[in-house]
């Protein structure tokens, strides 16, 4: 439990940090946001200094800040300069594409990454060993975009097995839906497989030597059973980190995906917002992935710091 | 471990896949100086006679949705990409590696307290710290690539610290002390100097991470304005018009691709030849991700955010 504390202490100044560094991007850009509200021919210097003060623009930067922080902790993120519309309105229309497609690619990862393991760490020195060792060599090296390129190629242009674009959200039918985030998943999913794969396969095979499964096998308790039951629980523990540490990169990565299959995600948020500097859109999206990446990765240290003392496997 | 049996020491250029390696970089080194004088033709100039042709003897990598030369705008866009993700790197480097020896000397508060923060950090996906910069400093490369470095710092750090650790740790360290050597003595003779195959793996990686991240960039259509080459702003187009050219995205793709293998590649070599198994171990091997990977085996290849 250490280590939670330690992480909740860290966790605000982080969190303070990062959050100040956001605010300021405001300040640092020259962009007189009350201009930008008012319009050119409106813009009068006597109709921006009543606005500013209106924004609260005309206080210190600290004090801006605070009072930032303070609306956005009650979920208040301003609203956009161009649409008018609330930022957390926005955002919290696009965060479950993001969150979707990140599920779904976790879920093909463990799937995919662990039965290539497996099947690699049995068959050790075999042609499929050295396949999934290649496949996965070959697929470290293709940024997630390409992979995703080579996937709409593939299974959308070629095929026309999958929509190439687009998203509809589980309300409108689950089918469609996972229409549209399978080609999506899978490129943000592959990378992490291949890191699966591998620290399973070397896990594995380092417990199925260990005297334990040759003494079970001895017993005569039957194979698949050895596996499941003693060999990859104790192996599973490097796996599982990777997992660990990739599922707040794979929402980042999400913007990836969002960007080839164009997805309305809130990468494509951002994007937009920067394109056209709506800066409170930009400060709220780039305030709440922050803040979530940054709170699932203590989450996820915690439990696996949990799961290794409890667990009195090989696997530490 | 799989590369625990080979011996270690030696030089780099000793391993084939480092000399192949070195190749291609010189290549892309090669193209980032020369690129654009040496392209065969004029990379901007559009031409409605001869749009979405495959590779040909006038086109040798074929032409775009314009009918402009990919070739010539694959070589005319290298200088940018390479030089800025040499920014992000640099920067990286001389936040991160200096900071790294010096945790090892600044008392144990001080190195807590930094690696929390580095933990923290690395957690940060800097693509949308990227575009956000673009967003209020205008939209350029070179400011896009400055908190991808900052955010990348991390990296140099934690590796610096944890090999400059060891070294500071060593006998013949404690030996030099009790000659009456100083710290600085220490650092500049002992520490930095073998801290420096460190430093080089790293540099590869980051800079593998650091090419991924101009390609995503570009490829997004942050910090270049459109006539302008770049490798992924080729790759943006070509997905527009999948339907007319579905083979034209492999090309700009497989240039990245093998641009970032080589540099891991390298990386790899430089960890098969450092003077200890040591580089090789747990918790040295970060994705460009810029996560740890922290149990063995992961052999630190970047992945792309």
């Amino acid at each position: 439990m250490s280590r939670l504390g330690g992480g909740l202490a860290v966790l605000i100044p982080i969190l303070v940090l990062s959050s100040f560094a956001t605010y300021s991007l405001g300040a640092l850009s020259n962009s007189n946001p009350a201009a930008t509200i008012l319009g050119q021919d409106a813009a009068t210097p006597a109709a921006v200094a009543k606005l500013d003060k209106v924004l609260g623009l005309d206080k210190p930067l600290v004090v801006q800040y605070w009072d930032w922080l303070t609306q956005a902790v009650q979920g208040h993120l301003g609203t956009s300069y161009f649409t008018q519309i609330p930022v957390s309105q926005s955002i919290a229309q696009r965060l479950p594409v993001d969150l979707s497609i990140a599920t779904a690619a976790v879920i093909l990862a463990v799937v995919i990454g662990g039965t290539a393991g497996t099947v690699a760490a049995i068959r050790r020195g075999g042609i499929i060993d050295r396949s999934v060792t290649v496949v996965c060599s070959v697929i470290s090296t293709l940024p997630a975009f390409v992979v995703g390129i080579i996937l709409v190629v593939v299974f959308a242009v070629a095929v026309h097995w999958l929509p190439a674009n687009g998203y509809n959200g589980p309300t409108q039918g689950i089918g469609p839906w996972l229409e549209h985030i399978i080609l999506p998943s899978l490129a943000l999913a592959l990378q992490v497989a291949a890191d699966i794969a591998r620290q399973l396969r070397t896990s594995l095979v380092a417990v199925l030597e260990q005297n334990y499964i040759v003494g079970a096998k001895v017993r005569g308790l039957p194979y698949r059973r050895v596996l499941v039951r003693h060999a990859l629980r104790n192996a599973a523990g490097p796996a599982l980190t990777v997992i660990g540490y990739d599922f707040p990169m794979m929402l980042a990565g999400a913007v990836a995906a969002e960007a080839v299959f164009s997805l309305p995600g809130l990468g494509q948020l951002l994007l937009e917002a920067a394109q056209t500097r709506d800066i409170p859109v930009v400060q709220g999206v780039l305030l709440v992935v922050s803040t979530f990446v940054i709170v699932v990765n203590l989450l996820v240290n915690t439990l696996l710091a949990w799961l290794y003392r409890s667990s009195d496997g090989v696997s530490a | 471990m799989r590369r625990a049996s080979r011996v270690h020491g030696g030089s780099v250029l000793s391993l084939p896949s480092a000399r192949i390696a070195i190749v291609i970089l010189a290549a892309v080194v090669f193209l980032m100086i020369f690129g654009s004088a040496l392209a065969p033709q004029n990379p901007l100039t559009i031409n409605a006679n001869a749009l979405f042709q495959g590779p040909s003897r006038a086109h040798l990598l074929g032409t775009d949705y314009l009918g402009r030369d990919v070739l010539s705008r694959l070589m005319a866009g290298t200088r940018l990409s390479v030089l800025t993700a040499a920014e992000a790197v640099g920067i990286a480097l001389v936040l991160g590696a200096p900071l790294g020896v010096a945790t090892v000397f600044l008392g144990r508060a001080f190195d807590f307290a930094a690696n929390r923060v580095a933990d923290a950090l690395m957690t940060l996906p800097s693509i949308f710290f990227a575009v956000a910069v673009t967003a209020a400093l205008g939209n350029g490369l070179v400011q896009a690539m400055f908190p991808v470095g900052i955010l990348m710092a991390p990296l140099f750090f934690r590796v610096t610290r944890a090999a400059a650790l060891e070294f500071a740790r060593a006998q013949y360290v404690e030996a030099a002390e009790l000659l009456g050597a100083s710290k600085l003595h220490v650092i500049r003779v002992h520490v930095a100097r073998k801290v420096l195959p460190t430093i080089a793996v790293t540099t590869a990686q980051g800079a593998a991470g650091a090419l991924l991240a101009v390609s995503f960039l570009t490829f997004l259509g942050i910090g270049v304005t459109p006539p302008t080459p770049t490798w992924g702003g080729v790759l943006s187009s070509d997905l527009d018009y999948l339907s007319n050219a579905p083979w034209a995205p492999l090309i700009p793709g497989a240039l990245i691709a093998i641009t970032v293998g080589a540099l891991n590649a390298l990386a790899d070599a430089f960890r098969d030849r450092a003077p200890r198994g040591r580089l090789a171990e747990p918790g040295q091997n970060v994705t460009t991700q810029l996560t740890p990977q922290p149990l063995e085996a992961a052999d630190g290849r970047p992945t792309a955010a």
